[in-house]
């Protein structure tokens, strides 16, 4: 009963006649627009469709599939007869599917997605802040939200097909919960269209067309650009998948068994604590130091009057940038060799010990920090002169009349102007905070276990491990995982941080 | 308002809850309890009939004997044979006149791939992951057994017995077999059989000029090498390395199944392979590690030695008075020819560990092989180009020593000489191509075989003559991955070290190695090895 | 004032010379070791290690090495191919790129610059992508692979954004755009011919990217024709180890282990001529001052 009325009732509200439809949906209930609470609500409700508790897939023909597939009794007293997204890499791991493995995590990855955007819709809408642009942030928010939930379970179903057609048979059944939700999904962001029309044309703001339309010499200027990031960089990062499989040649690339976090199970037992506080050490040394180093000679070049000085100093202090680390390895250890080194050479001849570099793990922070201090000086340097170049020759001149000497010209014109180049190099090396620079570590160190302690970094020792076994891609894609997410937490925190203070200077 | 809003969602509530809510549920089991019996006798069945099959097919094959099938060769086919080294300057050249007879033959061409001296570990793993190579390079020294465990190469027997029956009669059952995995053949191994029993090189002028004894024991090689120190101080002794020291010479003393070290300091005996006792946690070890110690503290290698590098050719350039790593009867005719052209004066032996304990065998076949890729599209073809590169005079000739005329001629005795830069000897880094019953003669190989003779002399005393017992383990680390890993971490950190006697108190050291080991799991590593070894052993019978 | 003025400057100067001439020299003394001893007689080196100054003064190092010159003169002409290539195109690209991320009425700035900075921080590993290039595009073998990877980097992108914003104030667009100027004609006839250090700086490091790599070589060359010129050189280098390695097994040609000179000299030739170009760019700096004064 309840049913059929709630039916006709929704049909009559979809179908919907024109203004009055819409005036309703403008009309406030409770402070918030009457579309924004029903789209909320449906956004609410297909969230809770999406949790765990909710299966999404069936699986069917068990008596049949089973076998088929190669699950034994045994496993099958693990695994179950439903499963939510959520919980589908479960199946995928205990039941050694690793074929439907990779589209099981992109199934994974659209959840969190579908979460987080929906969540964010839901704040919005209960937050209710007045914007400069009205609830079209809102809208925007609200759209995405079904989008991405609609995409979910696009997705699901499209698994449900191309399960079925791995296994040959009918394995997998989607849950009409898909189905439902999608159509409530396609409802609400009718909604939220149509209102968002409206609102558009209070604030003469336009959708996605139509700034194609306006500004497509923009859009065509980064279609190189776009074409370049995919396939260099955002089509390849599906595999990120490896880091969560064993590989093995037999079943290849895309279906090997997946193990979920074994390979990060791994880097925890290699000292994972020891090796992220290296790296994180060295490289704030290096971008702390690196950076005021930097930032002192290019300041020095520019202020020396004569011309040739600057640029053969300069020329001159780039050159290290060129010496490829396998040389500087060799030349390093020449200098510091303990009987024929020519530090070594130069000590006993003014009467000392010789030093016993390469078995005192003491020295080496330094060393390093010294050799990439040496090697990064005039790279960096360059960056910071043509700043420095850039700045108005007059507010030097005003400067100078009003009686500033050079160190107060230094202080109150250069440096500041400087900030923002400053930051921006600062917060991209914070990115890479967690990757060190391989080259450098491992030629200096090379095999020597005695130095390990004090100068093994993640990428190091990752590279040790993959040498010896051939079968580590899951490895060295988990670690390599690890880093990034470490980096991006920093970077992500750092930006927003600075977002605060001066949002010109954010990187995004 | 309300109230239609209210009713829709309880509406939709409803129909939520008909769809079916909660995750998980029954197990799935409980399912294939269900139907079980018609299923199961449905197997049954098939197994009946593929048994039947199989054994129809047997028969066939039983009579099918030694001829080979008649391969189709209608299309052209493009292999891409994987090799790691550089390529010669002559590549192409030589390639072409290759391409020129198989064409004929067998309607394929060979493309030679190289992986470089730059990573070539990982562009080999690379280029087996990715694919796209059909023939490629395996041996033992680069992972070839955990890569065929792994499923990276095609098995072989059938091609064998299909397309290259004569091949297989070549190499011949023994030499393949070592080849086995898992008893599965995935690589087809070089014919020609070697001995690189390791040994020492060292001064023998030095050694006559001084009169110190020969160093074919611990004791004796410290007496040498203390006794060139007084003489000429000056001389640098050894070249020790992070990765190259001093234990090697410890294969004087124990006689082990493998010269290049026992994983997880295990200890196997040749003659008693099924015994297996351990090492790293004997007082055997820590007195070694004390003598190691000793002899740095006397100033046998430099301080800085762990993060050395390997010099090359550091005994002919007088860095040091003998190479103890790795050191094989090829390599040493070698030196003898380097030492011969630069220091005339100089006199260079070499002795095999063997000479000293008696245990001596040839290399393992899987030091050089030729998989093929489990990717490869023409198995059979690329069988059969194999083939004929390794058995057919004028291809082999080719591949191993270019054009003849242009790039060698032979001299009298019909030894091979050298014409050109672009293309010397083995250029095409194709060991795996070697046929010794039609190769062409160096000079550096007339000395090898007589090496090999005394060898093998010695050789066929051992309890299983001439039988690399060890070279044909294969140890499947998956199972307790971890704990390898670690293992190997903590060998790196604390075990390189004492090796090379670079610390302050050897007991103490050895008792922090050891602690380290434990807590990376060495336990574990050494049952599952045990377990295997212990199988392989039972396997082909080695007691 | 002026008194006081030229003291401070007199005792700045003095530190900045003698600084700099201090770091110079920190930085260039390895080079004239590698110099030296690429011309010095191989024993030596290996006998007593190396020095400032050559001993034994030889040229047989670079003898070997043009004896057969036909390989190196083809890295050669390859890198310099690729860092032409890859440095216009990519100075273009990254320069497009970064004007459109400075436009304020560009309404996706944020997230277009998001989405460049996010590839510095996740990416799939090195299979994946040498999957991307040898077997979707199977384009292995080719130089694609060589020159395309090194165009951009998000790195300079937003390094050459910021060369923007601060060289340009929004004044002076905001005019053009009122006399009716489209962005074609902004980024033409405005933004270029002012961005003379961002483009110099920016193109340097493209240019040294390419210069200096040899990884990609590696992955994606079939044939010496392809090979980068660091690549060769590292090629060299590793050669023994990896020959030792291989010639556990008889009977490989250990052909020509390169000496310990022979490496220096490599080195020497590999990186020399960059060294002497370096000088040449640094012109375009000077060039920068004036037209900022000019500006000004």
């Amino acid at each position: 009963m309840l049913f059929r009325e709630g039916f006709v009732q929704g049909k009559s509200m979809v179908k919907g006649q024109g203004v009055r439809m819409e005036e309703r949906l403008e009309r406030k209930i409770g402070g918030r627009k009457t579309g924004v609470v029903l789209t909320a609500a449906v956004s609410g409700f297909v969230f809770l469709l999406s949790l765990p508790f909710v299966s999404w897939v069936k699986v069917v023909n068990i008596s049949s599939l089973f076998p088929k597939i190669g699950i034994s009794r045994e496993t099958a007293a693990d695994l179950y007869q439903r499963y939510s997204v959520f919980n589908l890499l479960d199946f995928v791991q205990k039941g050694g599917q690793g074929e439907i493995g990779l589209y099981a995590m992109i199934l994974l990855m659209l959840l969190m997605a579908a979460w987080y955007f929906n969540l964010a819709y839901l704040w919005k809408a209960a937050r209710n802040k007045k914007r400069k642009d009205g609830d079209l942030g809102l809208y925007a928010a609200g759209r995405l939200a079904m989008l991405s939930m609609l995409l979910l379970a696009g997705a699901s179903v499209g698994f449900v097909a191309f399960s079925n057609n791995r296994f040959g048979m009918k394995g997998f059944s989607a849950s009409p919960v898909i189905y439902l939700l999608s159509v409530l999904c396609v409802m609400a962001y009718a909604v939220i269209k149509r209102m968002e029309k409206k609102e558009r044309e209070l604030y003469h703001e336009h959708g996605l067309l139509e700034e194609i339309r306006k500004n497509w010499v923009l859009f065509l200027m980064l279609v190189p650009t776009f074409v370049y990031f995919l396939i260099n960089s955002y089509l390849p990062m599906v595999g990120i998948y490896y880091a969560f499989t064993n590989f093995n040649f037999r079943d290849g690339l895309w279906a090997s068994p997946f193990v979920g976090m074994k390979n990060f199970e791994f880097l925890l037992k290699g000292d994972l604590f020891r090796l992220t506080r290296n790296t994180v050490l060295y490289n704030v040394a290096f971008i702390l130091l690196g950076n005021v180093f930097q930032i002192i000679f290019a300041i020095l070049v520019s202020q020396v009057s004569k011309k040739w000085f600057q640029k053969t100093s300069q020329t001159l202090m780039f050159m290290p940038y060129f010496v490829s680390f396998v040389l500087l390895k060799v030349l390093v250890y020449n200098l510091f060799e303990y009987d024929y080194g020519l530090i070594n050479n130069i000590v006993t001849s003014l009467g000392g010990d010789r030093i016993d570099f390469y078995n005192t793990p003491a020295y080496w922070p330094f060393l390093i920090v010294l050799f990439n201090l040496w090697k990064g000086i005039g790279y960096g340097m360059v960056v910071y002169l043509a700043s420095i170049m850039g700045i108005d020759g007059e507010l030097y001149e005003a400067a100078k009349v009003d009686g500033a000497n050079v160190f107060h010209q230094i202080r109150y014109i250069t440096l500041p102007l400087l900030k923002p180049t400053f930051i921006i190099l600062l917060l991209y090396s914070l990115g890479g905070i967690m990757k060190g620079q391989f080259e450098l570590f491992y030629q200096m160190v090379g095999n020597n276990g005695v130095l390990y302690n004090v100068t093994d970094i993640i990428d190091t020792y990752v590279y040790r491990i993959t040498m010896t076994q051939p079968l580590s891609i899951g490895l060295g894609t988990a670690a390599g995982l690890y880093q990034s997410v470490f980096g991006f937490v920093i970077v992500v925190v750092t930006n927003w941080l600075i977002k605060r203070k001066n949002p010109q200077y954010a990187l995004f | 308002m309300k109230k239609k809003l209210l009713s829709l969602l309880l509406a939709t509530a409803m129909a939520a809850s008909l769809a079916g809510c909660g995750g998980g549920g029954k197990s799935a089991a409980d399912a294939m309890d269900e139907t079980q019996e018609p299923v199961a006798s449905g197997q049954e069945e098939q197994a009946d009939r593929t048994q039947q099959e199989s054994q129809a097919e047997t028969e066939s094959a039983k009579e099918g004997g030694g001829e080979a099938k008649e391969l189709d060769t209608s299309e052209r086919v493009d292999l891409v044979m994987y090799q790691l080294g550089d390529a010669p300057p002559d590549e192409e050249k030589i390639e072409e006149k290759i391409n020129e007879i198989l064409l004929e033959k067998v309607n394929a061409t060979i493309d030679f791939q190289f992986s470089t001296w730059v990573d070539w570990q990982q562009k080999y793993s690379l280029q087996l992951t990715t694919g796209g190579v059909d023939l490629v390079y395996t041996a033992n020294w680069s992972e070839y057994g955990t890569l065929a465990n792994s499923g990276a190469f095609l098995p072989l027997d059938d091609l064998l017995d299909t397309i290259s029956p004569d091949m297989k009669a070549l190499i011949g059952d023994s030499a393949l077999n070592q080849c086995r995995v898992n008893g599965e053949l995935y690589t087809i191994p070089c014919n020609d059989m070697e001995y690189t029993s390791n040994g020492i090189i060292y001064r023998e002028d030095l050694r006559e000029k001084y009169d110190l004894p020969i160093p074919n024991t611990p004791e004796n090689i410290e007496a040498y090498l203390l006794g060139i120190k007084e003489n000429e101080p000056e001389q640098q002794l050894l070249d020790v390395s992070g990765q190259e020291n001093m234990t090697t010479i410890f294969n004087f003393k124990y006689p082990w199944v493998t010269f290049t070290g026992i994983p997880y300091g295990l200890a196997i005996n040749y003659e008693t392979p099924a015994e297996v006792n351990d090492y790293w946690f004997s007082d055997d070890f820590t007195n070694d590690m004390k003598l190691m110690k000793k002899w740095a503290d006397l100033g046998f290698w430099s301080k800085s030695a762990l993060s050395n590098t390997p010099q090359e050719k550091a005994l002919e350039n007088g860095l040091s008075v003998m190479y103890f790593s790795g050191f094989n009867p090829s390599k040493a005719t070698w030196v003898y020819k380097d030492v011969a052209e630069q220091h005339p004066d100089w006199k260079v032996e070499f002795i095999a560990f063997g000479e000293t304990t008696g245990i001596l065998f040839p290399a393992n076949m899987q030091t050089n092989g030729t998989a093929i890729s489990k990717d490869c599209k023409n198995p059979e073809r690329a069988m059969k180009v194999l083939e004929l590169l390794l058995t057919d005079k004028e291809l082999n000739d080719l591949v191993m020593c270019g054009i003849e005329g242009e790039h060698y001629e032979l001299d009298e005795n019909g030894i091979y000489r050298n014409l050109s830069d672009k293309f010397g000897y083995g250029a095409m880094s194709t060991p795996n191509l070697r046929n010794k019953d039609i190769m062409i003669l160096t000079e550096a190989r007339a000395e090898l075989n007589e090496l090999s003779e005394k060898y093998a002399e010695i050789g066929a005393k051992t309890k299983y003559p001439n039988t690399d017992i060890y070279g044909g383990f294969t140890e499947d680390t998956t199972p307790y991955s971890t704990e390898y890993g670690a293992v190997q971490n903590v060998c790196d950190q604390y075990l390189k070290p004492l090796q090379a006697g670079m610390v302050d108190d050897v007991d103490a050291a050895v008792a922090q190695f050891r602690e380290k080991l434990k807590e990376a799991g060495i336990e574990t590593c050494r049952e599952g090895f045990k377990e295997q070894w212990l199988a392989y052993c039972e396997e082909y019978g080695y007691k | 004032m002026k008194v006081k003025i030229s003291k401070s400057m007199i005792v700045f100067q003095s530190i900045a010379y003698v600084l700099l001439a201090l770091g110079a020299l920190v930085c260039v003394a390895p080079f004239l070791i590698i110099l030296s001893g690429s011309l010095t007689d191989d024993a030596v080196i290996i006998k007593d290690g190396y020095s400032i100054l050559p001993r034994g003064f030889t040229l047989a190092a670079y003898e070997t090495i043009f004896k057969v010159p036909g390989e190196i003169l083809q890295a050669y002409k390859m890198t310099m191919f690729y860092t032409a290539v890859g440095t216009v195109l990519g100075l273009l690209m990254i320069t497009l790129t970064a004007y459109v991320i400075s436009r304020k009425e560009f309404k996706y700035r944020n997230q277009v610059s998001f989405l460049i900075y996010f590839t510095t921080l996740f990416g799939g590993g090195m299979i994946p992508w040498y999957l991307m290039y040898a077997n979707v595009l199977n384009l292995k073998g080719s130089t694609f692979p060589i020159w395309f990877p090194g165009l951009m980097s998000p790195f300079l992108i937003i390094l050459m954004r910021t060369f923007i914003s601060e060289s340009v104030p929004d004044a002076i667009t905001e005019s053009a755009k009122l006399d009716g100027a489209g962005h074609v004609t902004i980024f033409f006839r405005i933004i270029l011919p002012v961005l003379g250090p961002g483009l110099a700086t920016v193109g340097l490091f493209l240019a040294l990217g390419y210069w200096n790599d040899w990884y990609r070589s590696s992955m994606f060359s079939v044939s010496q024709d392809t090979w980068e010129l660091q690549f060769y050189l590292y090629n060299l280098l590793n050669a023994s180890a990896g020959m030792k390695q291989m010639a556990q097994s008889a009977n490989i040609a250990m052909t020509e282990i390169p000496t310990q000179s022979m490496k220096l000299a490599m080195a020497v030739v590999v990186t020399g001529p960059v060294l002497l170009f370096y000088p040449f760019v640094q012109r375009y700096f000077v060039s920068g001052i004036t037209v900022g004064a000019v500006k000004g």
